[in-house]
Formats: structure tokens, C-alpha cells, sequence
């Protein structure tokens, strides 16, 4: 790439990775906690009642999906707040001044979402090893989920945080669509305990081949066609970085 | 021909329909103290943060050291320094680490960066403030941090936009010897305030911008060769414009 600041990038990454850490009880601790609930309640406590599914236990069927929707939201709220304040108290300008091409911008909000996507997803699954031992199958495609689910949400979060213009709208999504999405994405409930009207539902819904594609990295289970999910990852990575670059270049809400 | 600091042609802004900037041109040689000046709402911001990258415009060029601020603006930020007319920085950074990260965004190397910081720090009187969160200092130390954070990557062109706005007149004539001696140093500057005789003390050349228009453009010694101030000036360009005659 033609004069790549290194150094500019480099900065600008670990500061957005600082400022996460800098109120690490709201971004890393909180979803830790609420994971541990949903594992406790849905996974042990519930979970002991339903028996297993598709050979596993209850247990280690539900946490492939609670670590998914976790990350998915930590990916997202990284970006959208980050940006958002950035926009609100407009210290963006710092960056806009600075002699940062779009792309090492963007590059640097995903990478700080990954981190806190990656950060929160490993931290559910070290807690679930308090309740049950989950292997990972499949290391290379655990990986492969966990880094593109969270570009695309850091993605999809900088989309909403150049939109938002109140706190207000930065609750929208992970409330209206993230987790609807995931609990109809297959999250506690396999697609052979449905109707079958209701698995073609399922099958429009993109969240389900990311919960899909985790289950099978972790406990080898899979009931979507792998090929639709990597599709639609490398598609929805592709138009997400195309249309955010497009935004930054025309200063949508970031230039006055 | 030596490339000037700064040029800009036939520029136009305008938010949504209501225009802010209409067609206007000038150019700053290098190592020029220019005064920008206009009422509020004139188009000055404007101006600067279409010159900076803070803002977009709608026609015209502008140059600054001979590189485009749009087709080339990497290279063109690298030789702009800004201090806001509002606090753009993050509230809850401490002051080294603003000057520590924008000297980053500059490509500056970690061990540069602590020598230019401490530099900065030690030139604005900031040593005892250097580890508080920058929401933590009082309006006079938070313009010196703007001001220091603009000349972190020792920038050619310092554009200041109401530097001295609510400080102290102390501290207002400590800016004033610091930004003489920048000037003297090299520096082209272009600055923007409502303190007139600020203007008149420091700077070599004065442009007033009125309705988004330049209606002067002037070396200072011309303005005032006949005993008058830059506030006759300006109060003849912009009061003939803003009052009807009968």
C-alpha cells in the first residue's frame, strides 16, 4: 500500500484499544457476568432438564451461541460508542487532521473491535469451564468465526455510530436486532426441534449460519450449509468495508 | 517560484443551501503572520476547516505548500498545525498522552515524541499538569495543550483559530511573545480573533472576510500608515455592509 502510516495506524489502534480498557468493567466485566447467567440459568440449571441434544449436553450445545451473540455485541458497541463520542464531543477531528488515509481509520476501529470481540468471547468460554469442559474442534475455523463475525459487526457498528444521532439510536440494534436475531438464529434451540415452515425462517436469518458455523468449529455439530455461511461472511465483509470507506470518504456526519 | 504556504482559489462552501463561503481567493506566502478576520458567522471556521479536512466544500482548490487538500491530503495535513476555535480532543486523555498520541498520527517515533513532548510541555508551563485528564485543567491550560498539540509534528503552517479566546491577559501576552518568536522562526501562521489590536500587534497581513466574501486584503503597514487602527478598518468594511444607507 502506497505510504502507509505505520506508526499513525499503529497509534490510532491502541488508542481506541486504551479506551475500551478505560472502562473495562462496562465493556469486558458486564458481558462476562451476563454470560455467566445465561450459562448457570439456561445451560446448567435448565439444561439438566432437557438432556442432550444431537449427543451433547444441553450445555455444551447453547455455548458455542451465547459466546457468538456476546462477541457480536461487544464488536459492535466498540465501534458504534467509540465513533459516535468521537462524532458527539468531536474529537474525530484529531484523527481527520491527521495524515491517516480513510482506510487505516476504519482498519483501526475494526481492529479495536475485533480485540473486544475476541477478548469477550474468550473470557465467556474460559467461564463456561467453570460448568463444563467444551472442546474445540475445529481451532482454524473457531478462529475464522470469531475474527470475521466480529469485522463485520465492528463494521456494522461504525455504520450506526456515523448514522446515530442521539445515545438512543446506539441501543437500537443490539436490542432490536442482534439479540432477536440470535435467539431466532438457533442460539438454544436446534433447527430439528422446529416446524419445518419455521427452519426456512431460520435459514433467511445471517445470524444462524454464524451460530451454525461456531457450533461446528467447537462440538461438530452443523445443520446449515457451510458454504452459504462463508459466502455470506466474505460478501457482507466486503460491501460493509466498501460502503463505510465510501461514508468516510465523503465525510457523511464526520466532516462539518 | 517558491510554492506558497497556502493558496486558495475560488472557494465555495455552503451548508445545504445557506452559503458560508462564496468564491473567495488569497494566498499566504511562506513565513507570513496572517490575520483572518470577520465577525461571527463571516466564514472563517469554515474556511479553516476546509483547509484542515475538518470540513468539505463544494468548488474551488486549495493548496497548502503546493499539495491539494483533497486529491493529496495526507501529505497536505502533514504540514498543517491546528489549534480549534472548541476543544476537539478527547476529555479524559491526560495531557502527555494527547500530545503522545497526535505525534503519533504524525508518524512520529516513540522516542521523538517523549522529546518533543516534554519540549512542548516545558514551553507552555504545563510540567505540574502533564498527568491530569485534560477535563481537569482550566480554560487558560487547555488552550495552551491546543496549542502545544498543534505544533506537535512542528508543523510549517500553524492555523490558529481564536487562540487567546477567553484567556487571561497575562497568559494573552505570553501567547502573543510565543507566537512571534514561531513566527520569527520560520512559521507561516494564520490566525483568526476578535481582539483586534491582537491582530494588529502580530500580524504582517490582513484579510477580512464578511457574508462569506473578502472585502480587504491588506498588508498591515498600508492599514495603518495614516494613523488609523485595524479596528477603523474593520468596523468601515463591515458596518458599511451590515447598515443600509439612507
Amino acid at each position: 500500500m502506497q505510504n502507509f502510516n505505520l506508526i499513525g495506524f499503529y497509534t490510532f489502534t491502541r488508542q481506541e484499544i486504551h479506551r475500551f480498557f478505560r472502562v473495562g468493567i462496562q465493556t469486558l466485566i458486564t458481558p462476562w457476568i451476563s454470560a455467566l447467567l445465561y450459562i448457570l440459568i439456561f445451560g446448567e440449571i435448565v439444561g439438566r432438564r432437557i438432556g442432550m441434544i444431537h449427543g451433547v449436553a444441553y450445555i455444551d450445545f447453547v455455548l458455542p451461541g451465547l459466546l457468538m451473540m456476546n462477541l457480536m455485541q461487544a464488536s459492535f458497541s466498540q465501534t458504534s460508542s467509540s465513533l459516535y463520542f468521537q462524532r458527539f464531543l468531536r474529537h474525530i477531528e484529531e484523527v481527520l487532521t491527521a495524515p491517516l488515509s480513510y482506510l487505516e481509520i476504519i482498519g483501526g476501529y475494526v481492529i479495536a473491535g475485533v480485540v473486544r470481540g475476541l477478548m469477550v468471547g474468550i473470557g465467556v468460554y474460559v467461564l463456561a469451564f467453570l460448568f463444563t469442559i467444551t472442546n474445540i474442534n475445529h481451532i482454524g475455523l473457531f478462529v475464522f468465526y470469531a475474527i470475521s463475525v466480529s469485522i463485520i459487526f465492528s463494521l456494522l457498528g461504525l455504520l450506526v455510530g456515523l448514522w446515530a444521532n442521539s445515545f438512543e439510536h446506539l441501543a437500537i440494534p443490539p436490542t432490536f436486532v442482534i439479540m432477536p436475531l440470535s435467539f431466532l438464529g438457533g442460539l438454544f434451540n436446534s433447527l430439528a426441534m422446529l416446524p419445518e415452515n419455521m427452519r426456512k425462517v431460520v435459514r433467511l436469518n445471517p445470524l444462524f449460519y454464524f451460530i451454525d458455523g461456531m457450533r461446528y468449529a467447537m462440538i461438530g455439530i452443523q445443520e446449515s450449509d457451510r458454504r452459504i455461511g462463508f459466502l455470506l461472511i466474505i460478501g457482507l465483509v466486503g460491501v460493509l468495508t466498501w460502503l463505510v470507506w465510501a461514508l468516510f470518504k465523503r465525510g457523511y456526519k464526520v466532516k462539518i | 517560484m517558491i510554492t506558497p504556504a497556502l493558496e486558495i482559489h475560488h472557494l465555495v462552501k455552503s451548508y445545504n443551501d445557506l452559503p458560508a463561503v462564496k468564491d473567495i481567493s488569497f494566498t499566504i506566502p511562506r513565513g507570513e503572520f496572517f490575520g483572518f478576520l470577520g465577525p461571527n458567522g463571516a466564514g472563517k471556521t469554515s474556511t479553516i476547516n476546509a483547509i484542515v479536512g475538518i470540513g468539505n466544500f463544494q468548488k474551488g482548490s486549495i493548496h497548502v505548500f503546493g499539495h491539494d487538500v483533497v486529491a493529496d491530503y495526507r501529505e497536505a495535513r502533514r504540514h498543517v498545525g491546528l489549534s480549534p476555535q472548541e476543544f476537539n480532543v478527547d476529555a479524559f486523555a491526560t495531557v502527555r498522552d494527547i500530545l503522545d498520541f497526535v505525534g503519533g498520527y504524525f508518524g512520529m517515533r516513540k522516542q521523538e515524541r517523549r522529546e518533543r513532548s516534554d519540549t512542548l510541555i516545558e514551553l507552555f508551563g504545563l510540567q505540574v499538569h502533564e498527568k491530569k485528564q485534560f477535563r481537569m485543567l482550566s480554560g487558560g491550560f487547555k488552550r495552551r495543550v491546543m496549542l502545544a498539540r498543534a505544533l506537535m509534528h512542528d508543523p510549517e503552517l500553524l492555523i490558529l483559530d481564536e487562540p487567546t479566546a477567553g484567556v487571561d491577559v497575562e497568559l494573552r501576552h505570553e501567547l502573543w511573545r510565543m507566537l512571534e518568536k514561531l513566527n520569527s522562526e520560520g512559521k507561516t501562521i494564520l490566525l483568526t480573533t476578535h481582539y483586534l489590536e491582537e491582530a494588529q500587534k502580530l500580524c504582517t497581513r490582513i484579510g477580512i472576510i464578511f457574508n462569506g466574501e473578502i472585502v480587504a486584503l491588506e498588508n498591515k503597514d498600508a492599514l495603518v500608515k495614516d494613523g488609523k487602527t485595524i479596528e477603523d478598518h474593520y468596523l468601515r468594511h463591515t458596518q458599511k455592509r451590515s447598515i443600509p444607507n439612507d
